[in-house]
């Protein structure tokens, strides 16, 4: 930038509104990441072992067959020119085809994330809302029942698998008190799931007024939800206590409290203060239960991209994986920049 | 050490027994184990717990104390000696790039990032899936897994350590930077890494179970905690609940003794949270 046009810029710059300089100033990072994105993946498959002209057309193909299909795929070039190549498909849409159901793998993945997306959006609100409480009760009663029960069950939650639960919970809420639904799929099998208007099948069955959709598919989801809230709000408890506890003791709100306001209020005040930690580790909750969906969506058969994952890793169904890997990336960046950006809009300490 | 001393801290005193009882099943495996670990018995498939079988007995008949018992061996050196290697990587890089600020440090750094922007368990299970699902390759992959772990921790102590007086004092009496590094900076970063390692190595615990469980990892029969949680799944809603039962409960103990080595080990390596007049 010359010294000419730097004035103006900066100028301009300072001209726009807060809100409008933090999204702008975050999404600038967003195409350097996303290259960082592709590199990884790309890196990921080129790491298989032996040829990957060989892999797809298997032993017996013959030489001319190879021969050809590396210059198809762009074997025969160099790896600067081969990732080019794979940028240039990406930009187009194209992920390759699965090899597993021989469709293309972003037609599965988009066929397949409303899935996941319902199951993952109901857990980190239910993980949230659980571990937030249990935080603001561990502190407010200190030394009490609650503080020591909170602290137990922060430390057995960080030993749960997540997958030895879910099969708990199948087996003493389904095979032995009948309380709960079966566990499989997202819907009963003899309903017809509703029209797709978000792909979240507790929305569109109660946009489209299909009550027994709605019943249907909000039962199917207690059990895996329940599964990822009771192994992950542990965590969050821990981070947003320490966060909570900091700002209950600081002292503008022994000030507020030597002023009388009622506890409600106190309360209200601290967790107002301690948002920005709390939205972070909500960002990285993201990313976690992206990981905890492959296997609590293997247990109770959810069709969605996590089971989707694992089906390519025993089916060595590479494009599938890829795929899903770089879905997965993308899904965590986007969250990163809206964490940040929601970060940045509640602290207005940050200059930007 | 007196039985005093350990009825006042039981946490610490659960986190010792729960390692004891690993190490004694790792060493004496063999002796341990009623039965062998991968020999199928189809006449004896699926029993409940009994005088015979005190697990019972999975679907191709194999003793489930047995298989629990020998599983020790290959969860606990798997996560073992992978966050090992993490850390004696880990370790020294991040001390390379918190105290030489050059381009090859941001760059290093930036890699850190881009490994840790992808979720830890999607991440581990595309590069086991590749690499070839074998039993080391989850150790390699964990271990790659954890080096940006222990390397930020190091960095960031090594960053604020840098600037102090005592490095400046160091400076003028003549040392260099290798021994400024190693004897100044090192000792004094190591606290949060080594409290990691503990921790760590209870996060490795629940990946290598969690990847085979969805079958990125160990193949049957070998005995494994997380194949053995899975084997048993198919049943469970038939009223089997042991075969997946008593694995996850191995998962649970061995995760959460190495939760509460690395607390007792926070508040030990933390001179203020010591109780005062009490020097060790």
């Amino acid at each position: 930038m010359t010294p000419k046009l730097a004035g103006p810029v900066v100028r301009s710059w300072r001209a726009l509104p807060r809100p409008a300089r933090i999204v702008l100033a975050r999404v600038a990072l967003i195409p350097p990441q996303l290259f960082g994105v592709l590199l990884v993946t790309f890196v990921l498959v080129r790491l298989l072992p032996g040829d990957p002209a060989l892999l797809l057309l298997g032993n017996m193909a013959t030489p001319e067959a190879v021969a050809s299909l590396r210059q198809k795929l762009g074997l025969d070039q160099g790896v600067a020119v081969q990732f080019v190549r794979y940028l240039g498909r990406i930009l187009h849409g194209d992920l390759g085809t699965s090899i597993f159901t021989s469709h293309p793998v972003v037609q599965d993945l988009i066929e397949r994330a409303p899935a996941t997306l319902e199951l993952i959006t109901y857990a980190m609100i239910l993980t949230i809302v659980i571990g937030v409480g249990l935080a603001i009760l561990a502190v407010i009663g200190r030394g009490g029942v609650a503080d020591h029960l909170t602290r137990l069950y922060g430390m057995a939650a960080g030993a749960l698998p997540d997958f030895w639960v879910g099969l708990l919970m199948i087996y003493f809420l389904f095979h032995i008190a009948g309380w709960a639904p079966a566990p499989f799929g997202r819907i009963d099998t003899y309903l017809t799931p509703p029209p797709t208007i978000t792909g979240f099948y507790t929305l569109d069955s109660l946009l489209t007024g299909n009550w027994s959709d709605f019943t249907s598919s909000a039962g199917r989801l207690v059990l895996p939800v329940a599964t990822i809230t009771i192994v992950n709000a542990g965590g969050v408890m821990k981070m947003t206590q320490t966060a909570f506890a900091g700002i209950y003791d600081s002292p503008f709100i022994r000030h507020a409290r030597a002023c009388g306001l009622p506890q409600c209020r106190i309360v209200a005040m601290s967790l107002k203060n301690s948002l920005p930690p709390i939205i972070t580790t909500a960002g990285f909750l993201f990313g976690f239960l992206l990981g905890a969906a492959v296997l609590v969506e293997t247990i109770f058969a959810w069709g969605g991209l996590g089971q989707y994952a694992v089906q390519a890793v025993i089916n060595s169904d590479y494009p599938a994986l890829q795929g899903f890997v770089m879905l997965a990336a993308v899904f965590v960046l986007l969250v990163y920049l809206v964490v940040d950006v929601l970060y940045e809009l509640v602290d207005p300490r940050i200059r930007i | 050490m007196t039985f005093r001393f350990w009825l006042r801290r039981p946490a610490a005193t659960l986190g010792a027994a729960l390692l004891l009882l690993q190490v004694i099943a790792i060493v004496f495996a063999g002796m341990l184990a009623p039965y062998s670990p991968t020999m199928a018995d189809p006449l004896h498939s699926l029993e409940p717990p009994s005088w015979q079988h005190p697990l019972g007995t999975d679907v191709s008949g194999m003793d489930v104390l047995s298989r629990i018992i020998f599983a020790t061996r290959i969860n606990l050196l798997v996560s073992i000696t992978a966050v090992a290697a993490a850390f004696l990587i880990g370790v020294p890089v991040g001390l390379l790039i918190g105290f030489y600020r050059t381009i090859a440090s941001t760059l290093v750094m930036r890699l850190f990032d881009f490994i840790q922007s992808f979720p830890v368990f999607v991440l581990g299970m595309a590069l086991v899936s590749v690499l070839g699902q074998e039993i080391w390759n989850v150790a390699l992959v964990l271990a790659i897994l954890f080096v940006p772990v222990f390397a930020r921790l190091v960095r960031a102590e090594v960053l604020s350590l840098r600037e102090r007086p005592f490095i400046s004092a160091a400076r003028c009496s003549g040392a260099g930077d290798i021994s400024v590094m190693f004897r100044h900076i090192l000792p004094n970063a190591m606290t949060p890494a080594l409290v990691q390692l503990s921790i760590s190595i209870g996060m490795a615990i629940l990946l290598t179970a969690g990847l085979s469980f969805i079958g990125a990892g160990v193949r049957m029969p070998t005995p494994e905690w997380g194949l053995m949680v899975s084997s048993g799944a198919q049943q469970l809603i038939l009223g089997v609940w042991w075969v997946s039962l008593f694995p996850g409960i191995a998962i649970v103990l061995a995760v959460l003794c190495f939760a509460l080595l690395g607390d007792q080990l926070r508040i030990f390596l933390d001179p203020t949270k010591r109780a005062p007049g009490k020097a060790r």
